[in-house]
């Protein structure tokens, strides 16, 4: 993501607000979820604090991705960065507890298999869209 | 078993507005594709997810990754017709969409209601998007 972050820097004056807009919309919000689901997996669940901390790194990724152009990109930055991270602290929470969704898993084993995989597999989906984003650099 | 059927009905509608879509293609403007194909990606995962969620609810794990899937392929082919970022927005709409529809497949509590109701959204959707194509 860093890499993608410094090759929207160098070239920010090649594209248009367009362009600059999807890609904007499509990294933030990819991005936020991806790290909300695993800032709330990872953290303790004890303190207080850590209820907010998924969406404030949403919304921080969200602002300093749209913070390149102009005010409009960064409302929509902003927003969709806070989606994100709303969404990944949700799913966060569902697999940490899934009685909250009435999914029929009792045993521990289960629970943390489906950790594990659905990180996983959202770590692919990331890896998935970063690779179209710099494609669409070169292209 | 009803399920299954309106899940294939889905199907079977989406992939032939699919064909409508692509037969109309040169009437269709990016901002006007934009709109189609986050709008089609999403129903899709939606339906998807919360379709498959009541009619198989022991596999939580395996009904989000095929919806995930199968929400991000929608997006893409719907997308792809356009433009390369039309492409990108219904990925990734499809993708975001396709992680959060099985939740809301287990906690509702009246599945009917819930299934005429957001059948009934989509058929206005169909019918908005076709207006709308007509008018362009």
């Amino acid at each position: 993501m860093t890499t993608v972050y410094r090759m929207f820097k160098k070239k920010h004056l090649l594209f248009d607000d367009r362009f600059t807009k999807t890609m904007c919309m499509a990294i933030t919000m990819i991005s936020s979820f991806a790290f909300a689901l695993y800032l709330e997996l990872l953290l303790p669940p004890e303190q207080r604090f850590f209820y907010i901390l998924p969406i404030l790194v949403g919304l921080i990724i969200g602002w300093r991705f749209s913070a390149i152009i102009k005010a409009p990109a960064t409302l929509n930055g902003i927003y969709n960065g806070t989606l994100g991270g709303t969404m990944g602290m949700m799913l966060g929470a569902v697999l940490q507890d899934p009685a909250l969704c009435n999914i029929p898993i009792v045993s521990e084993t289960m629970i943390a298999t489906n950790m594990y995989s659905l990180a996983i597999f959202t770590a692919c989906l990331h890896a998935l869209i970063c690779h179209f984003i710099r494609y669409s650099f070169k292209a | 078993m009803s399920i299954l059927l309106l899940l294939y009905l889905d199907i079977m509608i989406a992939i032939g507005f699919y064909l409508y879509v692509r037969n109309n293609k040169r009437l269709i403007g990016f901002q006007l594709g934009m709109n189609i194909c986050v709008a089609m990606g999403g129903m899709v995962a939606l339906f998807m997810g919360v379709l498959l969620i009541q009619q198989f609810p022991f596999h939580f794990t395996w009904i989000t990754i095929i919806s995930t899937l199968v929400g991000m392929v929608a997006g893409a082919f719907y997308g792809i017709l356009f433009d390369y970022q039309t492409f990108v927005t219904g990925l990734t709409n499809g993708v975001v969409i396709g992680l959060m529809s099985p939740m809301i497949g287990t906690i509702i509590d009246m599945p009917i209601v819930f299934n005429w109701f957001i059948h009934g959204f989509f058929i206005l959707l169909l019918f908005t998007i076709i207006i709308s194509i007509k008018r362009a």
